[in-house]
């Protein structure tokens, strides 16, 4: 795969127009006869580069939290139509999480805004010209007195230099951040403890265990990707005390499940434990106890690491600090840099003064870039009236939501994948982000905006160039700026003192805020493949729900779905209950989105709870998680991985031979996290159909690739499993010998194929499937698809119409690709050359396809282990996708 | 014997009687306050099938895993109920039953519609039925053939094959009283509507040589499709590996039920027609004594089927075999299962007693208690096995929409108002084999008297 | 009771029931023949262009070869059609004022594209790679007919699955050596059957394979 460099005039926006005929032909339903007088439309100068119908690859990053996310762009016809993860870069290596996967319908999304609006009326860029114009020789006058910049977290080398000339140019004017979720904690920790805050680089491949103090490092989030990859090097083992069941959570070997506030405790017992000096006695319950002993006992070995949520009270992170100081793990399982975001000057508090300062009508101008105060703050803040008395306030973003129709001007700005910027990857490493396509709409990239702003005329292309003056190309080619991570750095401790808070009281009930499994903190909620995705945990689509333990619910009788009522002060949060086995007692779990508007901090206890009565329908693609007796996913004991299910396969007919290649899939239950990015791929890759709440919840929902949540045992505390469920692809498959009209065959390199084209719809493939893995088509999904859309979708791929089965193809157009490719060159398939699209998504490498016939592919290494197993072997139906029981370690 | 052809009569009494049925209907305000309803479900059938064909089998209540449900269930449902109808003309034809003659004409009707009503479900439940004719092998330009290791390619043959036949037994039949009904009608357009399908039928011998060939030939094709077609299709379940219907007991169990429901539903309609249109002395408690007598073999037979499976699943003691039987006795679902059971064989166990079977009244509620309970077997069959099949993960339930009743509502509509054209126009009993039936009775009557 | 059938009718119903059947079978015979004709296949159909290129001109008079005008048909799943510049190549010099070339001249003035209409066009759901096809040897003109005597263009072949499968179930007697792909009236071992097996093996052609769903359709 070669990459490509971005050069200006090769796409614009009538290259997209032509893809988009070209797409609005490929979205045809399949069945009809294609119309005779389908247009066709060169180009009028062909760039020399692009070879119609051959895509083109670019190296490129999506922008989250702040942080950039590598990933390499597929264009064809100059449309954007999948992202994945840059292999090369050092932080990510390839691997995605979800949010980078579905990035691509935010470029593409119809819910964008695609005009200026001025006091909610549709503008003209020149008209807001005109009006800042005005504003900025105020804003000379006052020496920029008055004049606020708000954004989100920044790692932009050139948007801190824009800021910097504004800085320059109007000494009065301040710069503030809002991040809802950030690392802010660390951050103050690391100050109190070295004299300077540094960022912590935690090496989830090098410690031998690990010690998670709720932290959910394997977790959504920037580090995902990163965070998870390094962990699958060695998974070593997990040491988790959570108040409610986490992605790290469900890879523990010892979970244990404690209220927030006595995190404190454990801290403080593993400090002594290790012989940190100066720390009070911990008092212990049994398990606790236990559980700290053994966790002790595992670091004392020695290459230890202990980390605490983001969100804990930074003498906490002191103290943990400490912890690992003693274990030694400064500079290897744990790294410091200097930090990777910006920090604004008011540090944490950027926001609160900036509403002080509103309220107090310090602020004439506010300017909002990439930021939702208004949705996405604390209720205590109360920003609608600060913005109130704000005389000229602008929002530029990508959508026209709540802070764009409270502010004068609402500017509609680029998508990362339509312009140029910059900024740094979790790790530090920095890279320019090229576009891969034209803006297609009429809008702005924030850079642009800032120029204008000071007068400039300058284009992004020009503005990002200028912060980098060397090494433009290496950079635009690999995706990234070679080197370019802030050294490591091994701080001395300045400050031993550990004054820990007073441990909150944990009676009554709790209230956990954890960070949305797809909606983040509810920045996603415009984008429909994250909405459908089901949260790992909860297999919940569409909106949240609150999470009670069982206890909780034995005692209040509350069933899934009831409508629960949480007070706190004078506000209330309306919510479906859902019941959590593994979750604690006495603690609910929302999601961050939820939060806005209800509490003020993550953790609140003295919440009331009570039934409202009514029920609500949850979207959930798995009403049932509870494994029971059946061994769906298998467990062995570490070290006796031999003692796995041993292959039976009796059969009266003689075996077949498979001519090479023929292909399988083996998936490792030990490595899936749940993360989602696999099936987020899926849907980007296969064109799959997002069908809305109602559907999902009437159980019509499309993925090609589910990933089934299990618990097993006892409700209290539980083992949770998570299994990745594609199309087994089985060699003897019951789906095929029920299909009246030969739409489901069997291909010779062992593949389970779908005719859309023949299919007539009797469903009798999915009657006979013991994995329910096709998904039908019960109403026109994809022919009402608004032009967009359509130019988004994967050409290799028939979009399917009403009336007909799908279901996964091991991505056969990638196969049919390397095929074609390996033919043309007179050479066999090399292993991996076809990577499937959830292969490469998947962060921990759970899942490994190639040629089984081959003993020395990747894959069938993978299914020579003893774990490998199928899932229903008693179905006989002999499945070319495998899986790797879990080891209990 | 005498109680089965009433040989007091003349045979034209027994002609004018039938005929003038169709000539000259007795209780026509009966007739159209039967007729008006079931016009009405006819339009919710049209209005059903049109929403359907334009918005998609989304309409209905079907989901993953639920990809089959209630349209399949009734498809079986409707075939069974056939499945009487031949077995009582054909067969009993072939075993040269006499007492058949005042049943099999209606009886075969019967199947005839139902046959039409079951044969609708499967075209109308496709995702695409507009190509519903890949279903056949015909030569076409993607040289591509049907599957014919599918149940469905050989569903879509045994229906074909068994309307079809269907129609020409039943016509065959029909024509000799046809041409009565021709020679009796005083109105023009009668002459001319019978007539015309009497295909000029004069009596000849040798039309009567011709006919009664004919007619035995085709009841000799007829009477294996008995078997076959629901053996056929009980492979449509059996055949896939899903717990609950992966079993050998399948094509007996269905075939058995079929002729079960089939007999209780003709017992109504010979109820009730014998009562409408006053037919006491053609369709005789002699009669109602016998198809009693055969709904309660039949549901005895059913009733084996049941005890074969659960008897099965326990001996077989697979985890996912018994996990769906548990789920059908307790479930959500367990009011189909236990309905079956209770209706199907409960009330059935009073036709042990011969006062019961020649009681009209009692014979049409128990009658009407075993089609009950052989439609919630069917739905049962249906649902308690595909809402829970092998992986939890799927599990989803179903409920059904109020399309998918409404499309119920209309096919129960087209047999109704087939059935009642059927009663109101054409001669509703075999006259001429009545006849000949009274005639063998007298002759084998004097025949003893000589001797 | 007077008859109200007079003898013949007996015999006007047989003749009914007789031209019935009769309409019966012919109506399936005209279905038959319709799907394999022309109008519905569209073979030798000309579509209206807004310009009224001749191959027959450029590729039999002038002999250019395909690959000037199609040039990814070697190395992508389409052959793309000629950007106006290609066009204006030759034409910036000669026939510079032909009216016919106006549209041409007016894409590359205001550089909008020809509305070129498709005429091999095959459904969506087929996925038909042309770099493959040429590099196994089959020739341009085993789908496209010969466009050489073609002075508007019309689908040279019908597309229809069967037309694809005869060539999938036995593709020996298409083939030729690479460099004779583009050739029009190219006829050479490939009568032989022998030769075509050969050709076969050559390739690496497996036609056991070539008849698979997915080798078209994904």
């Amino acid at each position: 795969m070669e990459r490509e460099q971005a050069g200006p005039p090769s796409f614009n926006r009538r290259s997209l127009l032509q893809a988009m005929a070209a797409s609005l032909a490929l979205a045809a339903a399949n069945g009809r006869r294609a119309e005779a007088d389908e247009r066709a439309l060169p180009y009028v100068n062909a760039p020399e580069y692009v070879v119609p119908g051959k895509p083109k690859w670019y190296a490129t990053s999506v922008r989250f939290a702040g942080y950039l996310q590598p990933v390499l762009g597929k264009s064809i016809a100059g449309r954007p139509v999948k992202l994945e993860g840059n292999d090369q870069h050092p932080a990510t290596g390839g691997a995605t999480d979800l949010f980078m996967q579905a990035a691509l319908l935010g470029l593409y999304d119809p819910d964008r805004s695609q005009v200026p609006l001025h006091l909610g009326q549709p503008a003209t860029w020149a008209a807001f010209d005109t009006d800042v114009f005005r504003r900025t020789a105020e804003i000379d006058r006052t020496q920029g007195q008055g004049f606020r910049l708000l954004t989100g977290a920044v790692s932009s080398p050139t948007l801190l230099r824009q800021i910097g000339d504004m800085q320059k140019r109007w000494p009065g004017m301040r710069w503030h951040v809002t991040e809802p979720i950030n690392e802010d904690e660390r951050l103050e920790a690391t100050g109190r403890v070295f004299g300077r805050p540094l960022q912590m680089l935690p090496d989830f491949s090098a410690p031998a265990a690990i010690v998670s103090l709720d932290d959910d490092f394997l977790g959504p989030g920037p580090r995902q990707a990163m965070q998870a990859r390094a962990w699958s090097k060695r998974q070593p083992r997990i040491f988790m005390a959570e108040p409610t069941p986490s992605a790290t959570g469900t890879r523990a070997g010892e979970r244990l499940i404690v209220p927030s506030a006595r995190v404190q405790m454990l801290a403080q017992a593993i400090a002594l434990g290790v012989g940190v000096t100066g720390v009070a006695a911990a008092d212990l319950t049994a398990p606790e106890k236990k559980w700290v002993d053994d966790a002790v006992g595992a670091l004392g070995a020695g290459n230890g690491l202990v980390t605490l949520g983001a969100l804990y009270d930074p003498a906490l992170h002191a103290l943990v600090l400490l912890i690992n100081e003693r274990l030694g793990s400064f500079g290897k399982a744990l790294r410091f840099t200097d930090p990777i975001l910006a920090a604004p000057p008011d540090g944490k508090d950027s926001l609160a003064v900036l509403v002080d300062d509103m309220k107090a009508g310090r602020v004439t101008t506010l300017l909002i870039l990439e930021a939702e105060p208004l949705q996405a703050t604390p209720a205590a803040l109360d920003f609608r009236t600060a913005l109130e008395k704000v005389a000229f306030s602008v929002h530029g973003g990508l959508y026209a939501d709540a802070t764009a129709n409270a502010c004068h001007w609402h500017l509609p700005l680029q998508h990362e994948l339509e312009s140029w910027t910059d900024g740094r990857a979790p790790d530090g490493t920095a890279a320019i982000v090229q576009p891969l396509i034209r803006p297609f709409l009429n809008v702005r990239s924030s850079h642009v905006v800032l120029d204008r702003w000071l007068g400039g005329t300058a284009s992004d292309h020009d503005l990002v160039q200028a912060s980098w003056h060397t090494g433009w190309q290496e950079a635009l080619l690999a995706g990234f700026v070679a080197d370019s991570a802030p050294a490591a750095v091994t701080p001395t401790v300045r400050d031993r003192t550990v004054p820990l808070p007073q441990v909150p009281s944990s009676d009554g009930l709790v209230v956990e805020v954890r960070p949305d499994a797809t909606q983040w903190d509810g920045r996603y909620v415009h984008n429909s493949w994250l909405q459908e995705t089901p949260k790992p945990l909860i297999q919940a689509t569409w909106g949240n729900v609150i999470l009670v333990s069982p206890a909780l619910a034995r005692e209040r009788r509350m069933e899934n779905g009831d409508e629960l009522s949480l007070r706190f002060g004078n506000r209330e949060l309306l919510g479906a209950a859902w019941i959590m086995p593994g979750q604690e007692p006495h603690t609910l779990t929302i999601g961050v989105p939820d939060s806005f508007g209800f509490l003020d901090s993550w953790r609140q206890p003295g919440v009331r709870l009570e039934k409202t009565g009514k029920t609500r329908v949850i979207a959930s693609t798995q009403p049932m998680q509870d494994m029971g007796e059946f061994d769906y996913v298998r467990t062995v004991e570490s070290g006796e991985e031999a003692a796995a299910h041993p292959k039976d396969d009796v059969s009266f007919y003689p075996p077949r031979k498979w001519d090479s290649p023929s292909w399988g899939m083996s998936i490792d239950l030990d490595r899936c996290i749940g993360c989602n990015a696999c099936s987020v791929a899926c849907m980007a890759e296969n064109n799959v159909p997002v069908v809305g709440a109602e559907l999902v919840a009437h159980g019509r929902q499309m993925h090609w690739l589910r990933i089934d949540h299990y618990t097993h045992g006892e409700a209290n505390a539980p083992r949770h499993h998570f299994q990745p469920v594609p199309c087994m692809q089985c060699e003897q498959a019951p789906c095929e010998m029920g299909c009246p009209v030969n739409a489901a065959v069997h291909s010779p390199d062992g593949l389970n194929l779908q005719v859309y084209n023949r299919c007539i719809g009797t469903r009798t493939c999915s009657a006979y499937c013991p994995y329910k893995v096709r998904r039908f088509n019960w109403f026109e999904y994809t022919g009402q698809d608004p032009d967009s859309i359509r130019a988004m979708r994967n050409p290799d791929v028939t979009v399917r119409s009403r009336g007909v089965m799908e279901k996964c193809t091991y991505c056969i157009q990638r196969i049919s690709g390397a095929r074609i490719a390996a033919k043309i060159a007179g050479r066999p398939i090399q292993d991996g050359e076809v990577v499937t699209a959830c292969q490469q998504a998947c962060p921990t490498q759970a899942i490994v396809f190639g040629d089984i016939t081959d003993p020395n592919s990747a894959v069938s290494k993978r299914k020579a282990s003893p774990r490998n197993y199928s899932l229903l072997e008693e179905a006989n139906t002999r499945p070319r996708t495998t899986y790797l029981a879990r080891v209990r370690k | 014997m005498s109680d089965i052809a009433p040989s007091a009569r003349d045979f034209r009494r027994v002609t004018d009687e039938i005929v003038d049925i169709s000539l000259h209907y007795p209780d026509r305000r009966a007739w159209w306050m039967c007729f008006i309803p079931a016009l009405l479900l006819l339009l919710s059938f049209i209005v059903s099938v049109t929403v359907l064909f334009w918005y998609g089998v989304g309409m209905w209540g079907n989901n993953i895993p639920m990809g089959w449900a209630l349209a399949i269930s009734n498809y079986i449902f409707f075939l069974g109920i056939g499945h009487a109808g031949t077995l009582i003309s054909a067969l009993l034809l072939l075993l040269a039953q006499h007492w058949r003659n005042s049943l099999n004409r209606f009886a075969e009707a019967m199947t005839l519609f139902a046959v039409i009503c079951g044969s609708l479900y499967p075209l109308v439940h496709l995702g695409r039925p507009w190509l519903f004719y890949w279903m056949a092998p015909y030569p076409n330009t993607m040289t591509v053939w049907p599957q014919f290791k599918s149940p469905l390619t050989w569903d879509f043959f045994a229906v074909l094959t068994y309307l079809i036949v269907s129609i020409l037994f039943w016509y065959i039949g029909i024509v000799p009283d046809l041409a009565s009904a021709r020679d009796r009608a005083t109105r023009r357009r009668y002459q001319v509507f019978f007539g015309l399908f009497a295909l000029g039928w004069r009596g000849s011998a040798r039309h009567w040589a011709r006919w009664r060939q004919s007619y035995r030939l085709t009841a000799a094709i007829a009477v294996p499709l008995v078997v076959s077609v629901h053996s056929e299709i009980s492979m449509l379940l059996a055949a896939g590996p899903i717990n609950g219907w992966n079993s050998t007991v399948f094509p007996p169990y269905f075939v058995a039920g079929a002729a079960f429901s089939g007999f209780a539903v003709v017992s109504m309609i010979a109820v009730v027609l014998r009562h409408a249109l006053g037919l006491r002395d053609l369709v005789t408690p002699r009669h109602l004594d016998l198809l009693a007598k055969l709904t309660l073999l039949c549901g005895l037979m059913t009733a084996y089927g049941y005890w074969a499976e659960t008897f099965d699943t326990l001996y077989g003691s697979d985890p996912q075999e018994l996990e769906t039987m548990r789920d059908r006795l307790v479930g959500v679902y367990a009011w189909s299962y236990w309905g079956a059971v209770f209706c199907n064989f409960v009330p059935l166990q009073l036709l042990w007693w011969y006062r019961v079977r020649i009681n009209p009244v009692l014979l049409f509620l128990i009658s009407l208690s075993c089609v009950l309970g052989m439609w919630m077997e069917r739905y049962m069959l249906l649902v308690t096995t595909l809402y829970r099949d092998w992986l939890v993960s799927s599990w989803q339930r179903y409920h059904p929409s109020i399309w998918d009743w409404s499309l119920f509502a209309g096919v129960l509509g087209v047999f109704f108002t087939l059935f009642l054209l059927f009663v109101r126009f054409l001669p509703l009993i075999s006259a001429f084999e009545i006849k000949e039936a009274m005639f063998e009775e007298k002759e084998r009557g004097e025949g003893t008297g000589h001797a | 009771m007077p008859q109200i059938f007079t003898a013949s009718a007996d015999t006007r119903l047989r003749t009914a029931a007789l031209l019935l059947a009769v309409v019966f079978v012919v109506s399936l015979l005209f279905t038959a023949g319709f799907m394999n004709s022309t109008y519905v296949t569209s073979v030798g159909w000309v579509v209206t262009q807004p310009v009224p290129f001749s191959h027959e001109h450029h590729v039999g008079g002038l002999g250019l070869d395909c690959r000037y005008c199609h040039a990814s048909v070697e190395v992508s799943a389409q052959a793309s059609l000629p950007a106006t510049h290609v066009c204006m190549t030759c034409h910036s010099q000669i026939w510079t004022g032909a009216p016919v070339l106006a549209p041409v001249r007016a894409s590359l003035a205001d550089n909008k594209p020809l509305h070129w209409q498709r005429v091999a066009r095959l459904p969506d759901y087929v996925y038909f790679n042309h770099s493959i096809h040429i590099s196994r040897g089959i020739a341009c003109v085993e789908c496209h007919g010969r466009v050489d005597q073609m002075p508007l263009l019309a689908r040279g072949k019908p597309f229809t699955m069967e037309f694809c499968l005869d060539c999938h179930r036995d593709p020996g007697p298409h083939l030729r050596p690479r460099d004779q792909v583009t050739r029009m009236d190219w006829t050479g071992w490939h009568q032989d059957p022998k030769v075509a097996h050969e050709q076969l093996k050559a390739f690496g052609i497996q036609p056991d394979k070539l008849t698979n769903c997915y080798i078209c359709h994904r």
